[in-house]
């Protein structure tokens, strides 16, 4: 009796879980509107849109490995790399996007999968592993780098992405939400989506049900240094700027906003949409923060502040076991 | 989980690891004029202590199965406060310091509140008071505050008969931590947690206690830590703890302890923060520029990690774990 009742509390707090950052979402936004009339114009709301899309790139792509009960701490060095990476391939010629694009895809990728074999075939936590891989990335991004910005970025490539489709939506932040979409459906309906589930719901019932532990897990690294990638293009294509640092800490802002999306740590539970969501709510109350003429101290306080009472709401709520 | 691994690693993996450190400087003893120098050994030993404090601290947290990610910044607020607060003033470094120790102390309480009672990870937990921490120093200055009293940069930079004051700090706070992880209950119990907080609870554990003298003893080692690097630096920096935290974790691991908790040692930690400690002092004499040194730091660190851990844990060894992870248990554990 107890015990299905707990079970049934339990199911709804799932379900709310599921739903909250959504929740939460809306609530902010209405709270904003409420303090501050520009969260009614649609340009700003795009220009939140294309703020947040390097770090809700990256971050859609990292919550396959956390969805699979591990972490990957290096995707902010593999930003700053690609960053530099791509700019420098660049060299400021129109002709030399598609190689520079790809190129820097290529190794970031390489770099993610680097970072699935550690943790494929070492059996400490990927937390110090990818930790340990991305002191090695920052260390060859400056080398490449010689410490100081280098590269151009070519003629019309920030124009491209920073172009305002109908004068409202910029095409980064329709990337982000395209690349959101591609990910969810494939999560929802492919085999390797319900395979990366399973294996976070329980890793040994997932070997013992024949799953292939160690290839999906290296194919969720390499995705995840896919999307860090492209979160590094995006910077470029928002900012223009490739410096050694451009990524650092975003890997704890990509945390934080796949967290507050509900994927819980223990993995198993999550969602692509959850994270983008999540990222918007980081970066509404950034803004709203400073549109209140607060300053970027404040803003620290509130990211932190957001994050604890958040994880501890999922706590309650029965998202965490 | 592997409880006999477990108690093997407390003793074999210390002397690995200070068998490691010895190697590295024999070898930069012969290979890198400048290093076998008593000036040189002492400047080591010198520079690595705040490290090896703030490690120290980490270690309690991580055996128990949690992680602290506020220690850096704790760190710096120590840094500037102890330095803005004393101004200088001898008289006032007794209480500013015993303030500090406290202030470490009441944030590693609210840390357990936080675990224990609502039940958040400790990883995501400690990212937001890192964030909090960070804002609430630069909210204080932007900029270097303060003068450190004569009597701290005393402490953290001279010799007693050729021996760092620094170390001695160090090697004080290293005793009375190995003695509480090894001789005491609490130690018992801090493992017995760490190693699955599930069954010493059933056992009649009081988890939550433990978990609030863990997270004391990090926030303590933070704080101690931040007095010697005000008393290097001189002045409150703002920026003065940025990157201790991951230094810090590195150092523990490298030490033989397990991230999914239960395994961990003082030795270990203190000869790992030691290991780190010559690496940078032996590329600094290589005049190996900053930029290699960062990459090379980060080759170390996963080939150490790749080395040690593959050793001391079978991979045949699945079972038992995935099933039940306890209730407040950090999952940095081991996968897949």
């Amino acid at each position: 009796m107890k015990a299905a009742a707990t079970l049934n509390w339990r199911s709804t707090g799932e379900r709310l879980s599921r739903w909250a950052i959504v929740l939460v979402l809306a609530a902010l936004y209405l709270l904003a509107v409420a303090l501050s009339d520009a969260f009614l114009e649609p340009v700003y709301l795009g220009n939140i849109l294309r703020q947040a899309a390097p770090v809700g790139i990256a971050a859609i792509g990292t919550t396959l490995v956390m969805i699979l009960g591990c972490v990957d701490l290096s995707i902010g060095a593999i930003i700053s790399f690609a960053a530099v990476f791509c700019a420098v391939l660049m060299a400021g010629e129109a002709d030399n996007v598609p190689l520079a694009v790809g190129a820097t895809l290529v190794v970031s990728t390489a770099m993610g999968a680097v970072n699935g074999l550690l943790v494929v075939f070492n059996r400490s936590s990927s937390f110090i592993l990818t930790l340990g891989s991305a002191l090695a990335i920052y260390g060859l991004t400056q080398i490449f780098s010689g410490g100081t910005a280098r590269g151009i970025v070519a003629p019309g490539f920030r124009e491209f992405f920073n172009h305002r489709i109908g004068d409202v939506i910029p095409v980064l932040a329709l990337a982000m939400l395209a690349l959101a979409a591609v990910l969810e459906t494939a999560m929802r309906t492919t085999r390797l989506g319900r395979q990366i589930y399973l294996i976070g719901s329980n890793v040994d019932a997932a070997r013992l049900a024949g799953v292939p532990v160690a290839a999906v897990t290296f194919v969720c690294y390499a995705v995840s240094g896919l999307f860090a990638g492209l979160g590094g293009i995006a910077v470029l294509a928002r900012s223009g700027v490739s410096s050694t640092f451009t990524g650092r800490g975003f890997e704890f802002d990509a945390l934080a906003a796949i967290v507050l999306g509900g994927t819980v740590f223990s993995g198993g539970r999550g969602t692509i949409i959850g994270t983008v969501a999540g990222t918007l709510v980081l970066f509404m109350a950034f803004n709203l923060v400073n549109i209140l003429g607060f300053n970027y101290n404040l803003q620290l306080v509130l990211k932190g502040a957001i994050i604890i009472l958040a994880s501890a709401a999922y706590a309650r709520l029965g998202g965490d076991r | 989980m592997d409880a006999a691994g477990g108690w093997a690693g407390r003793f074999v993996h210390p002397v690995g690891i200070f068998g490691l450190c010895g190697a590295a400087a024999v070898l930069a003893a012969w290979l890198v004029p400048g290093f076998a120098t008593a000036n040189n050994i002492a400047n080591v030993v010198t520079q690595s202590s705040a490290l090896g404090l703030v490690a120290i601290g980490q270690t309690f947290v991580i055996v128990a199965g949690l992680i602290d990610l506020s220690v850096g910044q704790l760190l710096g607020l120590s840094v500037v406060l102890t330095c803005a607060l004393t101004a200088g003033r001898s008289g006032w470094l007794i209480p500013v310091a015993l303030a500090m120790v406290a202030m470490g102390a009441g944030v590693g309480a609210a840390h357990s509140w936080f675990v224990n009672r609502l039940r958040v990870d400790s990883l995501i937990l400690t990212f937001g008071t890192l964030s909090v921490l960070q804002g609430v120093i630069f909210a204080y200055t932007d900029r270097s505050v303060g003068r450190v009293p004569p009597e701290l940069a005393w402490v953290a930079n001279e010799r007693v008969a050729g021996v760092p004051i620094a170390g001695l700090v160090l090697l004080g706070f290293a005793l009375i931590a190995h003695v509480a992880l090894t001789r005491t209950r609490f130690g018992v119990r801090l493992f017995a947690t760490g190693g699955d907080a599930e069954s010493a609870r059933r056992a009649g554990v009081g988890v939550h206690g433990v978990r609030l003298l863990a997270f004391v003893w990090s926030g303590i080692g933070a704080t101690l830590g931040g007095l010697l690097v005000a008393g290097r630096l001189g002045t409150g920096y703002p920026n003065a703890g940025q990157g201790f935290e991951l230094d810090a974790i590195v150092a523990v691991v490298l030490g033989g302890a397990s991230l999914a908790g239960g395994r961990g040692s003082i030795a270990g930690t203190v000869g790992a923060a030691l290991l780190l400690g010559v690496i940078s002092n032996v590329l600094n004499l290589l005049e190996v520029s900053a930029f290699v040194q960062t990459f090379a730091k980060g080759l170390i660190v996963v080939g150490a990690i790749v080395l040690t851990h593959a050793r001391s844990k079978p991979p045949a060894a699945t079972g038992s774990r995935a099933t039940a992870p306890a209730s407040g248990r950090s999952t940095l554990s081991s996968r897949p």
